[in-house]
């Protein structure tokens, strides 16, 4: 069972058995943080360790033991920091901040807990068991509710729960099984046994978070990772994907699937859209679907697609806002009524929370005896519900011992620890649970094991918890090989859970001759072909919309980089000599920066004092300010917060260098370095992502609509930028310097040079600006290319119409004369441009209208009281 | 409790034509409605025919029956409108047998209790019996039910005098509830709609043990004397039902102080109104206001079927 490791070569090994057996896991640590104990010692130790057992090492982590010897604690300090960065740089986020922007909390160590291949196969199995058990009790529930006649399960247990969906009633799958996923909160007993926490059927996330996991573990100990042969985690999405097309309505040939999400601001967004990728189905929220003719459509820009199957990561009260709460923006009116008539399926059924219940823990043994004449093989901590007179006088005689639960949890209404409680708050509860009984019951802690986590004091033990995976499909359930393990944040802590923090742990099951054989696990559906075979999907309105926009804030990010970089320019070689030719054109670009940013100096959020601010601080403020609109700052985060809305969309390379952009900036605020060179990056970050989108992208409508708004984008800027400089009426002896500046701001000095040493082109510097940056088709930076490949991108989504409003636009800056603008008098310029830039804003307008339009607002109505008394 | 005579137990015949209407200041694009548009066949009724019409015409209309075994319909209209009506014609033919109080009383409340625990069925009985989203059987609700339905009082002089206590200790106020109102609110205000008693006195049983249930419907009304009875004068109705040993339902009217008779044509029955709202909806629109018109008329007819 053990492997000899030498205990006086690592070092970490040795005073991680010393803690193990020295220290009381509950004690330590255990008054920093809330849910911690108290330390009243009713909450049983950890017995078991993943990583050391009573004679050593446990043999299926020998490797890993070997890994942590050889790394040392040092070593070991650098691997977890280099997970951290992969968390970053791949984008990976846990939890919401107000402001929209996704949680940067997913923490994970780098450690795996390894599972050897025999005792998964076993786990598996009685996880297995309890799937087909809870599938049963799934069906039953709504359809013959025989469990409840025969009060096999009390019916209050069931009918008092709040997620026994009563308008569901009766609505089945279109197969065998009515559980299509099912996750299971797992601890280890005392005796090392996994014992069930808690089942999760709602809409279960974290698969996708295992294998973001798993993802980045491979890079931090790619080593290890090599010497271990272990069991892969994609063919469970690939099986998954499968089971998905299969469970579509008959009448559907080549199923459409999509993933519905709450939205970019949920907590576990990034779960929801990875997982959309790893399935390669897009991911929706309620906005981008319509219910017509009893049917649910995406909608896309003239054209309706019909849904067959949604993945459903909004909770079934959210689901549907005529049949459950009515203010839910989350759901589809008459969502319930399609699934009941068969249009469309809905996995987790809605209805599936009613699972969730810890009240009906106490009678599953009794079920799976009654219906599939077996006892559990997964054994769960005793339980009690408080409906039965005798198990409520066990739950209120030992309080200090359990923990308790409403059978419907809810925001306002979590588990307690018995032994946390004090005594009035236990007798505060022993009144609620007096006044409805039925409505709660209570369950015996877990030992759990512990894990090791790399801390600055060496390892740690910390409680595991360890969240399975599985699909049906085909009449059985397919797991995830391991799943998502999650540890306490405090040594002490005995709760593991998101809301209360926690570190992942990447979980490795030991291929075993079956699972190592079989990458893409079997089963693919046999509806894939057709669907293979059918259209490209087209892109909902709020996809689409975030799409330009990302296209739009990345554009005007580099824009403003580019044209502040020149500002500091001549700040750097002016500013110091007021009076100077020089020093004019500066305060005519800053005056420009001013005009094209639409923030003055003095009026930025973050600063203080008044006009006048030193230029240098206003450039800085203009780069890293990300809440003053304008900014760099502010173009990058609104680009981050874009791309996190349409993160299904995006190529994996998208997210190392948004996260660099964001470490660029966020560092700045640190160390007082050159502005140019912060810049410098910026940029070149910036120019990263333009290849991303320009060499790793498939030219679909995806791609169409980045493009577009970069083209957008970019055709305002330079309008603007002109409007500001060549249109203002400058003494003619700073007039070059300023068309330099604008020329090099614009990317096209070079050229410029070039042309104007060969003699080609307009003889004056201001016609030839003006030629380079609004008239010339072949120049990436002008107007006009502008226009041709925006009419190009609107003709990939479908919009001829549009597309044509560009070419008369483009058509019109053809007939213009130079000769008349770049003279003396700048006023015909300036009107041309103003025009142009009204232009151009109808033409963002026009564009928007057609594909980035929102449903109608949603409201609910229902009849009021209405009245009636007989007349006396 | 009122006075009904025997021709309140005869049957006979009601055509039923309830319309809501629903105005807008500017265009509904989508509309999805849910509603119980056709009344439920009873052992005290049968629905002769049924007609629904909606206006503009819908896209979909589709009908199942729920899990309290009502008639419900899901309505989806996407013609852009300002105005939506839903006109449901139901012609009835309704006989209520008069309670056998003397049976009745042959058991207490505590009794009633017991054997329902034992021999009702446990599904139906759970149902009823269990707090509800508009019933609340918060301590004021408990104690107000003790005061009434003592454990020793025959169970059917029980049911009278919850009808009457209701109907005798509130003021009938159109106006003065909402579908918002909680029990206790109403205790403390003693004041509200038929709906509102309705919910009070299923508490009332729910809070001593005794299924009830919340049933909607309509009921005949006459036009104050020598005045003509005017069309939509007549409105929803919303009265209670007690299970009793044996497993009948017994239905009984706080608003009007008396037991259900042939007066009464049922729609659907739940554990509140939120199961059996006439008709709620999702609508698209950016109209700021909209208002309701609700006419119903029960117009009795001369004829009856075998």
């Amino acid at each position: 069972m053990t492997a000899q490791v030498d205990d006086d070569s690592g070092g970490a090994l040795t005073s991680y058995r010393a803690m193990l057996h020295g220290s009381d896991l509950q004690g330590v640590g255990a008054d920093s943080a809330a849910g911690t104990n108290q330390g009243s010692g009713h909450v049983p130790q950890p017995a078991y360790d993943e990583l050391l057992g009573p004679d050593g090492l446990r043999e299926v982590n020998s490797a890993v033991g070997e890994a942590i010897d050889s790394l040392g604690r040092y070593g070991l300090l650098t691997r977890a920091a280099r997970a951290r960065r992969f968390v970053q740089s791949d984008g990976v986020t846990y939890g919401s901040t107000e402001d929209g922007v996704q949680g940067r909390n997913w923490q994970i160590d780098p450690i795996p807990v390894v599972i050897g291949a025999q005792e998964w196969a076993d786990l598996e199995d009685s996880l297995s068991q309890r799937a087909h058990l809870l599938d049963l009790i799934l069906s039953d529930l709504y359809g013959e509710r025989m469990l409840l006649h025969r009060k096999v399960v009390p019916p209050e247990v069931v009918l008092g729960h709040g997620g026994f969906i009563r308008q569901v009633d009766r609505v089945r799958l279109p197969s065998p099984q009515q559980l299509f996923l099912t996750a299971t909160d797992l601890a280890r007993g005392a005796n090392g046994e996994w014992q069930v926490i808690a089942d999760r059927t709602q809409a279960p996330s974290g698969a996708g978070y295992a294998m973001a996991n798993r993802r980045i573990i491979t890079r931090t100990m790619p080593a290890l990772h090599r010497g271990v042969d272990l069991a892969r985690l994609r063919g469970f999405f690939h099986t998954m994907r499968g089971a998905l097309q299969d469970v579509a309505p008959e009448t559907s040939e080549a199923p459409r699937v999509v993933l519905l999400s709450p939205g970019a601001a949920s907590e576990t967004a990034f779960d929801q859209a990875f997982m959309a990728t790893l399935l390669g189905f897009p991911l929706v929220e309620a906005d981008d679907l319509t219910m017509r003719d009893g049917r649910v459509w995406v909608r896309t820009p003239g054209k309706l697609e019909p849904v067959d199957v949604i993945l459903r990561r909004v909770d079934a009260e959210w689901s549907d806002p005529l049949e459950l709460r009515n203010e839910s923006q989350l759901g589809v009116p008459g969502l319930i009524d399609a699934t009941r008539r068969g249009t469309v399926t809905v996995v987790n059924p809605i209805g599936s929370g009613v699972l969730e219940n810890p009240g009906l823990q106490h009678f599953l043994g009794a079920v799976a005896q009654e219906v599939l004449g077996e006892d559990l093989t997964l054994t769960a901590p005793p339980s009690y519900w408080c409906g039965d007179d005798a198990q409520r006088s066990h739950v209120l005689a030992n309080m200090s011992d359990l923990v308790i639960k409403p059978i419907t949890r809810d925001a306002n209404n979590a588990s307690r620890f018995g032994w946390d409680l004090s005594k009035e708050e236990q007798d505060d509860l022993r009144r609620q649970i007096e006044a409805t009984p039925w409505a709660w019951c209570a369950q015996e802690p877990i030992p759990s094991s512990s894990a090791p986590v790399i801390t600055r004091d060496g390892l740690e033990p910390r409680r595991l918890v360890l969240r399975t995976f599985a699909v049906a499909q085909g009449g059985g359930y397919r797991f995830l090989p391991g799943g998502l393990g999650r540890v306490a944040s405090e040594i002490g802590q005995i709760q593991v859970a998101g809301r209360t923090g926690s570190v992942a742990k990447d979980v490795w099951v030991q291929a075993s001759d079956d699972i190592a054989t079989e990458p893409w696990a079997g089963h693919p559906s046999e509806r894939i072909a057709t669907y293979a075979g059918a259209e490209p999907s087209g892109l909902a309105p709020r996809v689409a919309a975030d799409l330009f926009w990302l296209g739009r804030y990345a554009e005007r990010a580099e824009g403003t980089a580019r044209l502040l970089k020149v500002a500091d320019d001549l700040t750097d070689d002016y500013g110091h000599r007021p009076g100077s030719l020089g020093a004019a054109a500066m305060t005519a670009i800053l005056e420009a920066v001013a005009l094209v940013t639409a923030v003055r100096p003095g009026l930025v959020e973050s600063t203080t004092e008044h006009y006048p601010t030193e230029p240098t601080t206003h450039l800085r403020t203009l780069v890293t300010d990300s809440r003053t609109p304008g900014t760099v700052g502010y173009a990058v985060s609104r680009m981050v917060q874009a791309s996190q809305q349409v993160r299904d969309q995006l190529s994996l390379d998208t997210w190392p260098v948004l996260s660099r952009l964001t470490e660029t900036l966020e560092a700045e605020h640190e160390e007082e370095s050159q502005l140019q060179s912060l810049l410098n990056q910026l940029i070149e970050s910036l120019l990263a992502f333009a290849g991303i989108m320009s060499q790793s992208m498939i030219r679909d409508r995806t791609w169409a609509y980045v493009d577009a708004g970069g083209r957008v984008e970019r055709s305002q800027q330079m309008v603007a930028l002109l409007k500001a400089t060549l249109a203002q009426e400058n003494s003619p002896v700073i007039d070059g310097q300023i068309t330099e500046a604008v020329l090099v701001a614009g990317e096209s000095v070079i050229t410029h040079r070039r042309r104007t040493a060969a003699g080609r082109g307009p003889a004056s510097p201001v016609q030839s600006a003006l030629n380079l940056l609004l008239l010339d088709r072949d120049n990436p930076r002008s107007v006009a290319y502008q226009l041709d490949r925006l009419g190009e991108d609107l003709r990939l989504v479908g919009d001829e119409e549009r597309a044509e409003i560009g070419g008369t636009l483009a058509e019109r800056l053809r007939g213009v004369d130079l000769d008349e603008l770049g003279g003396h008098d700048r006023s015909a310029l300036l009107a041309l441009l103003n025009d142009l830039d009204g232009d151009l804003r109808g033409y963002a307008d026009a564009i928007g209208a057609r594909h980035f339009m929102r449903k109608a607002t949603q409201t609910t109505h229902l009849t009021e009281w209405t009245l009636s008394r007989e007349t006396h | 409790m009122g006075n009904q005579s025997d021709a309140d137990f005869e049957p006979r015949q009601y055509r039923v034509k309830h319309r809501t209407t629903y105005t807008y200041e500017d265009d509904v694009t989508g509309c999805y409605e849910r509603g119980c548009l056709r009344p439920r066949e009873t052992p005290s009724q049968r629905v002769l025919s049924n007609d629904i019409e909606v206006s503009p015409q819908p896209d979909l209309i589709a009908d199942h029956v729920d899990h309290f075994g009502n008639h419900s319909h899901y309505v989806e209209v996407r013609t852009p409108h300002t105005e939506l009506a839903v006109t449901k014609t139901s012609i009835v033919q309704v006989e209520w047998p008069r309670a056998d109080m003397d049976a009745l009383n042959a058991t207490t409340v505590a009794q009633a209790r017991a054997a329902l625990a034992a021999d009702a069925d446990p599904v139906e009985r759970s149902t009823y019996l269990l707090p509800s989203a508009l019933v609340d059987l918060a301590p004021s609700v408990r104690a107000y039910a003790d005061s009434i339905l003592l454990p020793d009082k025959p169970l059917g002089d029980a049911i009278v005098d919850l009808t009457r206590t209701i109907y005798t200790d509130f003021t009938y106020s159109s106006g003065s509830t909402s579908v918002k109102t909680t029990l206790p609110e109403l205790l403390e205000n003693r004041e509200g709609v038929c709906q509102d008693f309705a919910h009070l006195a299923a508490g009332c049983l729910r809070s001593v043990g005794l299924p009830g249930r919340y049933v909607s419907g309509y009921i005949e009304t006459q036009p104050p004397p020598g005045k003509p009875k005017l069309e939509g004068s007549d409105a929803t109705h919303a009265w209670t039902s007690v299970l009793v040993p044996g497993g009948g339902w017994i239905d009984f009217d706080p608003t009007n102080d008396h037991l259900a008779d042939s007066r009464y044509v049922v729609t659907a029955w739940g554990r509140d109104f939120r199961d059996v709202s006439p008709l709620k909806g999702v609508i698209f629109t950016e109209s700021k206001a909209s208002k309701l018109k609700v006419a119903v008329d029960v117009i009795r007819l001369d004829t009856l079927a075998d």
